[in-house]
C-alpha cells in the first residue's frame, strides 16, 4: 500500500492505494467518492473523465495518481458547487444535457477554453471540444452554451 | 404508507406547520420522498413543505421522459413546476407491471405516447383529492374549490390552502374513480420548453448513474468473456491473477452463460470473473489470466463471409411474407417495360452508450438488491428469480438513470452477471463493470440488414410494382405468421415484401438499437430516389406524386396518413430551401419515414470535394401529435440524427476470425462536434392528436437523406455504410 496526498477541490485528502499507477479517475471516484468525473473509455478518447490539474484540462483516466500529488486538482464538484459558473448557468438556460453522462467532461473542458479564450471563435470552440464525445448528440447546444457563457462572462466583467 | 406516518402527515397538514420550502437546487432532482409525506395515489407524494415527488416508473436514459411525464402530471395537478421533483425508488412490479400502469418496459418511443392519458389521470386525481380536502376543511361545496399553482383557492372568499397544508388530509381520501381532465386548450405547462429536471444535478456532477453506486464493503468485478460469439470456456489458469494485491475471487461464469429469452432472445457469453477490492486491481488481475477458449465455428469466419451469405440469400427465391396486389407483378411482362434493382446494406452497429454497462448487486441468503440503469427492470426481477430461486418480492431493483440505453439496456444480462458474481463472492456487494473494450469487443449489436429492392415501371414510366426483400440477422423471437409489410404509404399498386433471417449464421448477437428494425427499411428511401432518377423526376416531387391526398394505409402499429406525410415532406423541403441553387459539389437529399404514429422527413445538404464529404446541414420536420416539451423534443430529434451519422461515417462492426477487431474509440469513432452539422428541427403543431413518440423517428432518416444528397452532389449511388473515401472517389 502506498500513501497518497491529493489536493482536490481545495481540500487535502489522504488515502492509500495498492498501485501508485492507478489512474486518478478511479482514485477520485472510488477512493474519494467524487463520482461526478466519469469513466467513458479509459484511453483518453472521450473526455468524460476530464478534470483540471494545475489549471489544465486533463484526462484523468490515463494519469497516474502518483504523478499529480502536490498539484491542485479540480473536479466538476469543485468547479462551482452551487452551479454558478457561467457554463453551468448557460447549460441550464439552453437545456443542453440529455442523458448527462458526458456533460461534466464537456463543462470542464469548456471551462479551460473560456479561461484561455474568453471570446472563442466557432473554430476555437470546435478545436477545443471536438474530442469530447456525446452519444446523445448534444453538440449544437454545447456550442451555443459556450457562446452564451462567454457573453455572460463578458457582461459580468467590470 | 404506514399508519403512524400517515397520521403524522395529517397532523402537520391541519396545523399548517413546516412551510419550509427547500431552495431550488438544494435537493437532488432524483431522490426519495421524505418519510413524512402524503401519498396521493401510486405516483405522487407531497411533503409538508409542498414539494411534490413524482414517481418515475419508466427509465430515464436521456430521452427526457422524466421531465415530459412530470410535466403532464403537473399540468393536471395544477402544481407549481418548480416544486416538482422526480423520484425513482425501486421496481415495484406488483403495483406497476400491468396493463393499467404500462409497466416498466421502456422503449419503442412509447413512454410519453403510452403514458399520456395515464399521467393526466394521475395528476387530475391528486388535484381532485386536494380540492376535496379543502372543501372539507372549509365546509364548502367542492365546485367552489379550485386548484391553482400549488394552492387550492375558494372562489368567493379567496381563502386558500397550499398543497403542503392539504396533502395529509387529501391522502386519507379514496383515489377518485372518475376525474375531470383539463381542456387541452387550457394547457399552460404542456407544450412549454421546460429544461430537464435532471440538469441542475448533472451540471454539478451530483446525478448518480448506475456506475456511480457505492456501498460499504463493496467489491469490484470484471469478466473476461469469450472473444468469439458462442465460443466456450475450455480452461483457465488464475495462478498469476490471484497474486495481484486486492484480488479476492476468480471463477468461471459458465453457469449463467448461453441462450436466454428474457426480453428478447439473447446470449450471455461464457467467461472468467475476477473480483477484487478495486476496479484497477480487478483489471490488472484479469490481464494476468491464462484462458483457453473453444472458440467454435464462428472463429473460422470474418464479417465478409456473413455479408456474402446475406447476398446469396438475397438472390434466392423466397416466399412473400406480405404483399399488396399481385406478388409477382415485377415479372409481369405484359405490363412491365423497365426494371431497376439494387442491394443496400445497413451493417451491425454498436450502441456505445457513454456509460458502459454495469450493475451493482448484493445477493444475500434470502434477498437480493441490484442497482443499475435498466430499460426493463421487470426482466431483471424475473431473471433473478430464476437464477437465485428467490421470490420476486425478495428482489429489489433500485432504479437509476443511465448514461444512454438506446436499446442495449433493455436486456437483463449485465444484472444476471452481477448477481451471479455477488453470490459466488460469498454474498458481498459487488459492482460489476464492463470496460469500454468489453463494450466494443464482446457485446450485442444492431442487427445486420441486407435490403434487396426491385422496381418495375410500366410503359408510361409509372411505378407498377415494388419488391423488397429483407435479410436480417435477427427475428426478435417472433415468427412472421402475420404478413409484415414495410411502412409503405406510397401508392404503388403492387408491393411485395419477403423476409428471411440469418439467426443461425450470426457471428455476433443482434439486439435492439435505437430505431430497431427501421434503419434497413428506411433505405427504401434511397431506392425510391433511384426510381425518381430513372424517370427523370425531382425526388421531392416524385414522392409527393406517390402520396395521394386523403389516403390512409394501415401501418404495423398505427395508420399512416399520406396527408401527414405530405405535410412533413413539404415543411422539410421548404425549410431546407429545396430547389434553391447550390454551389459546386453540393447536393440535397430527402427522406421520409413514419415511426409508429409519428411522421418525419429530413433533408440533408452536403458538399463533396474530392473524396471528402462534409454534411453541411440537416433539416427535419416532424409530426408527432401534441408536443409535451418542445425543447426536450428538439433535443431528442436532433440527437437521433447525430446518432445515425456515427453509423454513416464511422460505423459497422468488422469481424476477423470471429472476433470484433475495433477495441475502443480510437478505432470505433463516434461522431464528434467537428463533424456535427447544423441541425434545424421543425415541429408541426399536432394539436388535436395525442403525443405519438419521437425517440426513434429521426435516426432512420439520417443515412438515406445523406446518401441521397451525395448522389445529388456527385452522381454516385452509395448503397452501404460507412461511407468511405473510396466510395466517393
Amino acid at each position: 500500500m502506498v500513501q497518497i496526498r491529493l489536493d482536490v477541490n481545495g481540500q487535502t485528502r489522504a488515502l492509500e492505494v495498492d498501485d501508485p499507477e492507478t489512474p486518478l479517475l478511479w482514485v477520485l471516484r472510488d477512493g474519494l467518492g467524487l463520482t461526478g468525473t466519469k469513466y467513458g473509455c479509459g484511453v483518453a478518447r472521450c473526455g468524460a473523465c476530464t478534470v483540471h490539474v494545475g489549471g489544465q484540462a486533463v484526462r484523468s483516466c490515463v494519469v497516474a495518481v502518483s504523478s499529480v500529488e502536490g498539484q491542485p486538482i479540480t473536479t466538476i464538484e469543485g468547479l462551482s458547487p452551487a452551479g454558478e459558473h457561467p457554463l453551468q448557468r448557460a447549460w441550464l438556460d439552453l437545456d443542453v444535457a440529455q442523458c448527462g453522462y458526458c456533460q461534466a467532461g464537456q463543462i470542464m473542458t469548456a471551462a479551460v477554453l473560456l479561461q484561455r479564450r474568453p471570446e472563442p471563435s466557432d473554430e476555437e470552440i470546435t478545436q477545443a471540444m471536438s474530442r469530447n464525445l456525446c452519444r446523445c448528440g448534444t453538440y449544437p447546444r454545447i456550442r451555443d452554451a459556450i457562446r452564451k457563457a462567454a457573453s455572460m462572462k463578458r457582461g459580468a466583467a467590470p | 404508507m404506514k399508519r403512524r406516518q400517515f397520521l403524522r402527515a395529517a397532523a402537520l397538514g391541519t396545523s399548517g406547520l413546516l412551510l419550509c420550502f427547500r431552495a431550488e437546487g438544494d435537493a437532488g432532482a432524483v431522490e426519495l420522498a421524505p418519510a413524512v409525506s402524503a401519498a396521493l395515489g401510486d405516483y405522487l407524494r407531497v411533503a409538508p413543505d409542498g414539494t411534490v415527488f413524482f414517481r418515475l416508473v419508466k427509465h430515464e436514459m436521456g430521452q427526457g421522459i422524466a421531465t415530459a411525464l412530470a410535466q403532464i402530471v403537473c399540468e393536471e395537478l395544477c402544481a407549481s413546476w418548480e416544486a416538482v421533483r422526480i423520484e425513482l425508488g425501486h421496481a415495484d412490479l406488483v403495483r406497476f407491471q400491468d396493463a393499467d400502469h404500462g409497466g416498466y418496459d421502456t422503449g419503442g418511443s412509447a413512454s410519453v405516447a403510452g403514458q399520456y392519458a395515464l399521467m393526466r389521470k394521475v395528476g387530475a386525481s391528486a388535484r381532485q383529492m386536494l380540492e376535496q380536502a379543502a372543501a372539507a376543511a372549509w365546509r364548502v361545496p367542492l365546485e367552489e374549490c379550485r386548484a391553482e399553482d400549488h394552492w387550492v383557492v375558494h372562489r368567493g372568499t379567496s381563502r386558500r390552502l397550499s398543497f403542503g397544508q392539504l396533502a395529509g388530509a387529501a391522502s386519507q381520501l379514496p383515489v377518485p374513480g372518475r376525474v375531470r381532465l383539463k381542456a387541452e386548450r387550457s394547457f399552460v405547462l404542456i407544450g412549454q420548453p421546460k429544461p430537464s429536471k435532471l440538469s441542475p444535478d448533472i451540471v454539478v456532477g451530483r446525478l448518480k448513474y448506475g456506475i456511480d453506486q457505492q456501498l460499504p464493503g463493496m467489491l469490484y468485478a470484471v469478466i473476461e468473456r469469450c472473444p468469439v460469439f458462442r465460443g466456450r470456456l475450455s480452461r483457465f489458469d488464475a495462478s498469476l491473477a490471484s497474486k495481484v494485491p486486492g484480488v479476492r475471487h476468480v471463477f468461471s461464469t459458465r453457469p449463467i452463460a448461453g441462450p436466454r429469452t428474457a426480453g428478447f432472445p439473447h446470449d450471455i457469453r461464457e467467461g472468467v470473473a475476477v473480483v477484487a477490492d478495486s476496479f484497477w486491481a480487478a483489471q490488472r488481475a484479469r490481464k494476468a489470466l491464462k484462458i483457453e477458449w473453444d472458440e467454435g465455428k464462428n472463429a473460422s469466419h470474418d464479417s465478409e463471409d456473413f455479408e456474402r451469405w446475406a447476398r446469396e440469400r438475397a438472390a434466392e427465391r423466397s416466399d412473400p411474407t406480405g404483399y399488396v396486389g399481385d406478388p409477382n407483378a415485377v415479372a409481369d411482362v405484359a405490363v412491365v417495360r423497365r426494371t431497376l434493382r439494387a442491394s443496400y446494406v445497413y451493417p451491425h452497429q454498436l450502441h456505445s452508450c457513454m456509460e458502459p454497462l454495469n450493475c451493482t448487486a448484493h445477493v444475500r441468503e434470502d434477498a437480493c438488491e441490484v442497482w443499475c440503469g435498466s430499460q426493463a427492470p421487470n426482466h431483471i426481477v424475473w431473471e433473478l428469480e430464476k437464477l437465485l430461486g428467490l421470490p420476486a418480492a425478495a428482489i429489489r431493483v433500485h432504479l437509476m438513470p443511465s448514461g444512454g440505453g438506446f436499446g442495449r439496456r433493455y436486456y437483463p444480462d449485465f444484472a444476471v452477471e452481477a448477481a451471479y458474481v455477488s453470490k459466488q463472492a460469498g454474498g458481498r456487494p459487488v459492482k460489476m463493470l464492463w470496460t469500454r473494450e468489453d463494450d466494443q469487443l464482446v457485446n450485442m449489436a444492431h442487427h445486420y440488414q441486407h435490403m434487396e429492392y426491385q422496381a418495375a415501371l410500366d410503359q408510361s414510366g409509372r411505378l407498377h410494382a415494388w419488391y423488397e426483400k429483407e435479410i436480417r440477422s435477427y427475428t426478435w423471437g417472433a415468427t412472421h405468421a402475420d404478413p409484415e409489410l414495410p411502412p409503405m404509404a406510397y401508392a404503388i399498386p403492387n408491393i411485395r415484401y419477403d423476409f428471411e433471417d440469418m439467426v443461425r449464421d450470426e457471428l455476433i448477437q443482434s439486439c435492439a438499437w435505437r430505431g430497431v428494425v427501421e434503419h434497413g427499411k428506411a433505405l427504401g428511401e434511397c431506392f425510391i430516389d433511384e426510381v425518381a432518377a430513372a424517370v427523370g423526376a425531382d425526388p421531392y416531387q416524385y414522392r409527393l406524386s406517390l402520396l395521394r391526398p386523403g389516403r390512409v394505409v394501415q401501418g404495423r402499429w398505427a395508420p399512416i396518413s399520406s396527408d401527414r406525410l405530405r405535410a412533413v415532406l413539404a415543411l422539410a423541403a421548404e425549410k431546407a430551401g429545396w430547389g434553391k441553387p447550390l454551389g459546386a459539389g453540393q447536393g440535397r437529399g430527402i427522406a421520409l419515414f413514419p415511426y409508429g404514429g409519428t411522421c418525419a422527413a429530413a433533408v440533408a445538404c452536403v458538399t463533396v470535394s474530392g473524396r471528402k464529404l462534409r454534411i453541411d446541414r440537416l433539416t427535419l420536420a416532424v409530426d408527432c401529435g401534441r408536443v409535451i416539451n418542445p425543447s426536450g423534443a428538439t433535443n431528442q430529434l436532433a440527437g437521433g440524427l447525430v446518432w445515425s451519422l456515427t453509423a454513416l461515417l464511422h460505423g459497422g462492426l468488422p469481424i476477423r476470425g470471429g472476433r470484433a477487431v475495433r477495441s475502443n474509440f480510437h478505432e470505433n469513432e463516434l461522431l464528434g462536434m467537428a463533424e456535427c452539422p447544423a441541425i434545424d428541427v421543425h415541429l408541426l403543431p399536432g394539436r388535436g392528436r395525442p403525443p405519438s413518440g419521437i425517440g426513434e423517428v429521426s435516426s432512420p432518416l439520417g443515412v438515406p437523406a445523406v446518401l441521397n444528397a451525395i448522389y445529388a452532389a456527385t452522381g454516385k449511388r452509395i448503397r452501404t455504410i460507412p461511407v468511405t473515401e473510396s466510395a466517393l472517389a
